[in-house]
């Protein structure tokens, strides 16, 4: 696949191009620059536009978060720094390290079950025969395309304690089957939005729900790349799926795994939106991630932006830890 | 295996690029400010244009008041008025939105315990000279001391809120149920209620939304308990004594008796006007104002023969104390032409308009020769009652963070009912946060 897009991309040039050393030289003279500078040239608007949207906002949001900024600060009063007191006071918070504890544990569990969830519908849509495939591609796509806001009203909905459907669904159970799964019968009225570890379980749905496909459709790109020879050699050498899967698919897939795994722990790490709907705003201190503590330091009246920075901060910090060490353990297994 | 290389670099970079988008500062968003229209000739402020924020939902009695308002203030000076209405529980976001984006309103309703927090941000500008004289001077000056600050007054009284509790009348004398006496005749008809009405229907309903202090403050401060008390110049939490923690027992009750639903306990008192507007609450505790707005909410299905107040009782009998709330109205601090804002709280805030601004809002006046009148009318008795002896909850511009923002009370109510926490520890935990909140520069 590598071998065919690069042909057809190199394909037009050559022949076209009858006396490439003379254009190239002409070229030089016209811009006045050597070739080696060029590349560099046409990096700088890229460059710039990153400085301007993310490198600036960046430094800001770190100098912030060594002062006071409330809205006195925003309106003109100069910003006084507090050394370090905004961390001291964010890491002696009781909601800090219960914020902590939620999104390392949301992530962890939501990237599991997204990634194991998309490998297996992406194994399966490449089995399928190519309008099935396209059919169930189309349908859990749309699942993906929900804005994350809309995935919250939606799932928020569906766990509505009076009007839900979940709990409506719950009581068609058959009263002992219920008893025996769950160890009660009766779900009217059951709150699933007002406790933090209820609300969690469904977040985890929601977002799972919506970010699967896409790594179902990866994985499904991925397969299409693997040579169909490999499973013909393998089926004849007598190996089962699961083995096949393991020995063949699983290693041909690493760096496709490595890409979807790394932005799957950043989607989940920093997730908010559906937070902030199936809790109504954040209102539930038991339940609150990085992001929303964050949130509701920086912005909620009186406004303290920079122990909301601090936290942001601090959680950019998390991501690129584990980033790092997620990409260094694929450099040492490529590597060995 | 380049590939991998490859791949590997681009999820690096994507990864920073994300984790970091992720945090970077968003701009809160802005109104775009009135254009002047240049029209009427010969009066001092022809031509020009204001921006009134009102607080609330624009019922049809509200909006009535206020078109009088802007009509005769345009006769009066010949400016024009624009007003925006902005929900209760949006209000102190949209302020914050409007301090740090620079596009606020140039004059605006404001709850009073409000006041020393906007103050205390600069976002306030001070009017004392309204009232050195007129009506203005007749004034009682203790309705004005939350909206004083180092010699300089920022706000004038509007009209003065307290809270009783709205219930529905007709379910009340379908089922032959009294209007309750004393907190325990509350329970027994809230029971009552919903036996008869459905499992749904929240009896008595459960405040613990950002204005759930309202409530919890009633309920507490009837069996003489306290939030915190000024010591020198330190707040010193009372939150652990056993009269407000038998108030908070009382709270917490409404829930775990089964009054109110266990689904809603973030719920303020928005959110439950909305569900009684749909039958589905038979008490609630709230001001008058709300009658406009169920009248309208259900469009016309609940009407005002339906409902009534009577006054929250204590557990003892009696009326307990209510939170003694009120709207000022103030000039905000990045008003274009203060002179002109400064000129409309003036106008807004006569015998006439205040006067006004009360009988039509549901509201009690702030002139003590109207509030006198009052208490003559029995649909306004109850709030009179409750005036008699209402109190205010600390008055200190970090009260709205510890009873809003950070919900200290409501998460301590939250624990104690899902079972997480005794009564004992999550007012000691409360009253520690408070103390720290209070007592923060």
């Amino acid at each position: 696949m590598a071998n065919t897009s690069t042909l057809a991309r190199g394909g037009g040039n050559p022949p076209a191009s009858g006396r490439p050393p003379t254009r190239s030289r002409r070229r030089t003279k016209a811009s006045g620059m050597p070739e080696w500078v060029i590349p560099y040239v046409l990096l700088i608007p890229g460059l710039l536009v990153i400085a301007g949207l993310l490198l600036y906002p960046t430094i800001q949001m770190v100098i912030m978060s060594f002062q006071k900024v409330g809205l006195r600060q925003i309106r003109g009063v100069p910003a006084e720094s507090v050394g370090t007191e905004n961390y001291t006071q964010i890491f002696e918070s009781e909601i800090f390290w219960s914020s902590l504890r939620n999104t390392v544990t949301f992530a962890v569990v939501t990237v599991a079950l997204t990634l194991i969830l998309g490998t297996a519908v992406g194994t399966l849509l490449n089995r399928l025969s190519r309008k099935m495939s396209t059919f169930v591609v189309v349908g859990i796509m749309s699942a993906w395309a929900v804005p994350p806001v809309a995935q919250g009203v939606i799932w928020r909905w569906l766990f509505d304690a009076d009007a839900g459907i979940i709990n409506w669904a719950l009581n068609l159970l058959p009263d002992w089957f219920s008893e025996l799964l769950f160890g009660r019968s009766d779900w009217t009225g059951e709150p699933w939005l007002n406790d933090a570890f209820t609300i969690y379980l469904v977040l985890i749905v929601c977002v799972v729900w919506a970010s699967f496909p896409f790594i179902a459709v990866s994985v499904l790109a991925g397969l299409k790349g693997i040579p169909a020879e490999l499973y013909e050699a393998a089926r004849v050498d007598g190996s089962g799926a699961w083995r096949t899967f393991r020995t063949i698919t699983l290693p041909l897939l690493r760096p496709v795994f490595a890409v979807l795994t790394i932005l799957s722990i950043i989607w989940n790490f920093k997730v908010f939106s559906q937070l902030y709907v199936l809790m109504g705003g954040p209102n539930n201190r038991e339940a609150f991630n990085l992001s929303m503590f964050s949130f509701a330091e920086a912005f909620r009246s009186p406004p303290k932006m920079g122990s909301g920075a601090a936290i942001a901060v601090v959680l950019t910090l998390l991501l690129l830890v584990v980033t790092a060490f997620y990409v260094r353990q694929i450099v040492k297994t490529e590597e060995m | 295996m380049k590939f991998t290389k490859i791949a590997v670099a681009t999820a690096t970079t994507a990864a920073l690029a994300l984790g970091l988008a992720a945090c970077g500062s968003s701009e809160p968003a802005t109104e775009t400010a009135p254009k002047a229209d240049a029209s009427a000739g010969g009066k001092k402020f022809a031509g020009e244009t204001l921006t009134l924020w009102r607080l609330g939902e624009s019922n049809p009695a509200a909006q009535k008041y206020t078109d009088a308002l802007v009509a005769a203030f345009e006769a009066e000076t010949g400016a024009k008025t624009k007003v925006e209405w902005i929900p209760w529980p949006q209000v102190n976001d949209k302020f914050t939105a409007a301090a740090a984006g620079g596009a606020g309103p140039d004059v605006t309703e404001i709850g009073n315990d409000q006041v020393p927090l906007w103050r205390s941000q600069d976002a306030l500008h001070p009017i004392t000279a309204v009232f050195g004289g007129g009506d203005h001077a007749q004034i009682p000056k203790n309705l004005l001391s939350l909206e004083t600050d180092g010699g300089e007054i920022y706000a004038a009284p509007w009209g003065a809120g307290t809270r009783a509790v709205l219930y529905r009348k007709d379910w009340f004398d379908e089922l032959k149920i009294e209007a309750p006496k004393t907190w325990d005749e509350v329970i027994a008809a809230a029971k009552k209620i919903q036996e008869k009405k459905g499992k749904d229907v929240d009896g008595f309903a459960f405040n613990g939304g950002s204005d759930a202090n309202h409530l919890l403050g009633a309920l507490a401060w009837a069996e003489g308990g306290e939030y915190a008390l000024k010591e020198g110049d330190k707040w010193v939490g009372k939150l652990t004594d056993p009269a407000f923690k038998a108030g908070f027992d009382t709270y917490t009750k409404i829930v775990t008796e089964g009054l109110s639903s266990k689904s809603r306990l973030g719920q303020n008192s928005a959110d439950i006007r909305t569900r009684f507007a749909n039958g589905k609450v038979g008490m609630y505790l709230t001001a008058g104002w709300d009658i406009a707005t169920i009248k309208e909410e259900s469009s016309g299905k609940v009407a005002e023969d339906q409902l009534a107040f009577f006054p929250l009782p204590s557990k003892s009998g009696g009326a307990a104390p209510a939170f003694f709330g009120g709207n000022d109205i103030a000039v905000w601090n990045d008003a274009k032409n203060k002179d002109l804002a400064t000129e409309f709280v003036k106008f807004s805030t006569t015998k006439e308009w205040a006067g006004r601004y009360a009988s039509e809002g549901g509201l009690l006046p702030i002139y003590p020769e109207q509030l006198e009148k009052l208490k003559e009318d029995p649909a306004q008795a109850p709030f009179a009652e409750a005036f008699a002896n209402a109190k205010a909850l600390p008055a200190d511009s970090n009260w709205t963070e510890a009873g809003e923002t950070k919900a200290v009370l409501q998460n301590a109510a939250r624990s104690v009912i899902e079972g997480k926490a005794t009564a004992d520890e999550a007012l000691a935990k409360a009253n520690t946060e408070l103390e720290e909140i209070l007592n923060q520069q």
